[in-house]
């Protein structure tokens, strides 16, 4: 039984905080001991994964560090060069992998983007107020000690609606469904996570898959820069920053659901994969279910093997790439290295669906995953899922939804039956819905890194 | 038979580039540099020649031990690797290659020991079989299809999507009618010229 150190990983890394607002602060190091300060100051109030016996704290504050950070930090060499390619290269090097081109071409992201982004400060709060304190004091740490200079800040916010937050995304879709359960966390298997078994039941990933210093689904301790107490309890995260054109996907859908026979509803489901409001088309292909969505035993409770041909939830919509399950055979073993553990939150304002929208306005999504490896993991799963085809017999046809489309020359195929409300359909000349405003690849260390970092203690000999 | 995959063979030719000291640019630097201005895809020389899947042609210098103890050896020659996924029977193909392209085959295997030339396709046929090692591991995406039928199915796979696309939700009598203007469109179209990197939606319309 894997035992975690939830006093040195960090709270963000081990679990999804579900508070409403968050704050992501990019900032330079402007020198490296009054950086390292910084870091050690900031250290004292990061928030790690001990339990809330006391209930929620009213803000949390997590830390990464891109390469260019550490070495501004002044880590050797010798460690510098012990981190793997993808985090040395950046993401924005990464373009060509990624599928980043075109429109979403790292030359077209927001100016910040250009500049040496050095760290990400992560601040989670029930209310605006306590956000705004705590953001409010990291700017403060920042004058204070004279090591890092804020760049940029992104707020975001879960989607309210009557007054409630919820788990919707601009385009309508409860989202944050299915992270996959990993071995350490102290809850109970949700069924339909984790990984696979030959019985047909699910067990917890191998706690090596996401964080370093464990074994892994291959049983090996994951690739680990040097020290290793400098790696251990900490992993790797993507941010990206993904806009939403709105009102492009509200325009496609009714142009497109006019022309299919299951409507624009069930066509709006065929591209992800679930109802709007999160109901499986695998459980339940005609209609949402809200008793389903609220059970978490069945809401992400399903395998692809009697659907083979897509005819409930096609090959290509958005959840059946991302998360194959059992869709390539061998019982989904396939797949069990390619998880990714989302975190993220809109931003933006919300445009309720009798309300025009718009592609400009500043709506989207702030897209995390963490892992073990960046490139095993969540850059396969880009570029050959997303982007690409071929796994799922699909050709070179990419996600629907999630993808960066060429030139409107790209279709999604809804596979169907002779059911007359269940036909297939082609829809073609797919716009790109979401775009790649920016993003970076970041490292979150341990609590004791974080000290080693903070000391200039970090010795890889 | 590891030259067959199904109906595919896989020909592998290994021809020792001439060596000559007194020349100002040696054979395999002049080969090299034609091989890298060669046009590709649907202008390539090899797309005229039937039966061409795919082909490839490789300069090889030397080969490298790699293993424990290190060991220095070395070819005897500089080689042209010539590969080629064909339909059909290699005599012809040979033959073929010849007739077709006599100029380009002149041009890459004048640089090699021994070359007849192509004014009697078939010693050069035979020529380049003396050449010939077992292709072995020999692995083939279609290996049942001719050439023709090949880019005749990626042809009608890309037509059908658009016709798909174009009529999905017409009347079954609608779809029907479209369906056999289409049908015999299609089957009346040739098949599209080979080498092309992607086949788009109208080709066949236009041929």
């Amino acid at each position: 039984m894997v035992k975690l150190n939830l006093f040195d990983i960090q709270g963000f890394v081990a679990r999804g905080y579900s508070f409403p607002c968050a704050c992501y602060l990019l900032a330079e190091i402007l020198d490296y001991k009054a950086g390292r300060e910084f870091v050690g100051r900031v250290t004292e109030q990061v928030t790690s994964a001990e339990r809330w016996e006391q209930g929620k704290p009213p803000s949390t504050l997590n830390i990464g560090f891109t390469w260019t950070g550490f070495r501004k930090l002044g880590l050797p060499d010798a460690t510098l060069l012990s981190f793997p390619d993808e985090f040395y290269q950046g993401m924005s090097s990464r373009n060509r992998i990624l599928g980043d081109v075109g429109k979403n071409d790292p030359a077209n992201w927001e100016p910040v983007w250009k500049e040496d982004i050095h760290l990400w400060l992560a601040v989670y709060a029930q209310t605006a107020d306590e956000l705004a304190k705590r953001s409010d004091e990291m700017g403060r740490l920042m004058q204070e000690t004279g090591g890092a200079r804020l760049l940029y800040t992104q707020q975001a916010s879960a989607i309210y609606i009557d007054g409630k937050p919820t788990s919707k995304e601009h385009f309508g879709y409860t989202d944050g469904f299915g992270n996959p359960d990993y071995e350490g966390v102290e809850r109970d298997t949700v069924p339909g996570q984790g990984k696979l078994m030959p019985d047909g039941k699910w067990a917890p990933l191998a706690t090596g898959e996401f964080i370093l210093g464990y074994p892994d689904e291959a049983r090996e301790l994951p690739a680990c820069p040097v020290p290793y107490l400098l790696g251990i309890n900490g992993t790797y995260m993507v941010y990206r920053k993904l806009h939403e054109n709105v009102a492009s996907f509200r325009k496609y859908l009714d142009e497109k659901g006019k022309q299919y026979p299951g409507g624009k509803e069930k066509l709006a489901a065929k591209f992800v994969g679930r109802w709007l409001d999160g109901t499986p088309l695998e459980l339940s292909p005609d209609r949402p279910d809200p008793d389903l969505v609220r059970d978490p035993s069945r809401n992400t409770n399903f395998t692809y093997r009697h659907d083979s041909d897509g005819a409930r939830c096609p090959l290509g919509s958005h959840i059946r790439r991302a998360n194959p399950r059992d869709a390539f055979g061998f019982n989904g073993e396939l797949i069990n290295r390619r998880r990714i553990m989302r975190r993220g939150l809109p931003y933006g304002e919300y445009t309720p669906a009798d309300q025009p929208a718009s592609d400009e306005d500043e709506h989207g999504i702030i897209f995390m995953a963490l892992g073990a490896s960046l490139y095993r993991q969540f850059e396969f799963m880009q570029q050959q899922w997303i982007e690409y085809g071929n796994d799922a017999r699909l050709g070179n046809d990419k996600d629907p939804l999630a993808a960066c489309h060429s030139a409107g020359s790209d279709k999604f195929v809804v596979q169907g039956t002779d059911d007359p409300r269940n036909t297939p359909f082609v829809c073609s000349g797919l716009p790109n819905f979401v775009e790649t405003r920016g993003g970076e690849y970041f490292f979150l260390p341990s609590l004791t890194a974080l000290r080693l970092i903070a000391d200039g203690a970090v010795d890889p000999r | 038979m590891a030259n067959l995959n199904g109906n595919m063979y896989g020909l592998t030719i290994l021809s020792p580039i001439l060596d000559d000291p007194k020349i100002k640019i040696s054979h395999d630097t002049a080969l090299r540099m034609y091989l890298q201005n060669m046009h590709r895809h649907e202008r390539s020389p090899f797309a005229k020649v039937a039966g061409t899947h795919i082909c490839r042609l490789v300069v090889m210098d030397d080969v490298v031990y790699v293993g424990s103890p290190a060991k220095e050896e070395h070819l005897k020659s500089k080689y042209l690797i010539f590969n080629s996924n064909l339909y059909g029977g290699v005599d012809a193909y040979l033959e073929e290659m010849a007739r077709k392209i006599p100029d380009v085959a002149d041009d890459i295997w004048s640089h090699c020991v021994g070359y007849p030339g192509v004014t009697d396709p078939r010693a050069f046929a035979a020529y380049m079989k003396k050449c010939q090692i077992e292709t072995t591991f020999f692995f083939a995406d279609v290996n049942d299809k001719t050439v023709e039928q090949t880019l005749k199915a990626l042809q009608t796979k890309v037509e059908f999507t658009a016709f798909v696309e174009e009529n999905q939700g017409r009347s079954p009598a609608e779809l029907q009618r479209e369906f056999a203007a289409f049908w015999e469109r299609m089957r009346k179209s040739p098949p599209p010229d080979g080498g092309a990197k992607e086949l788009t939606k109208g080709q066949a319309a236009r041929a």
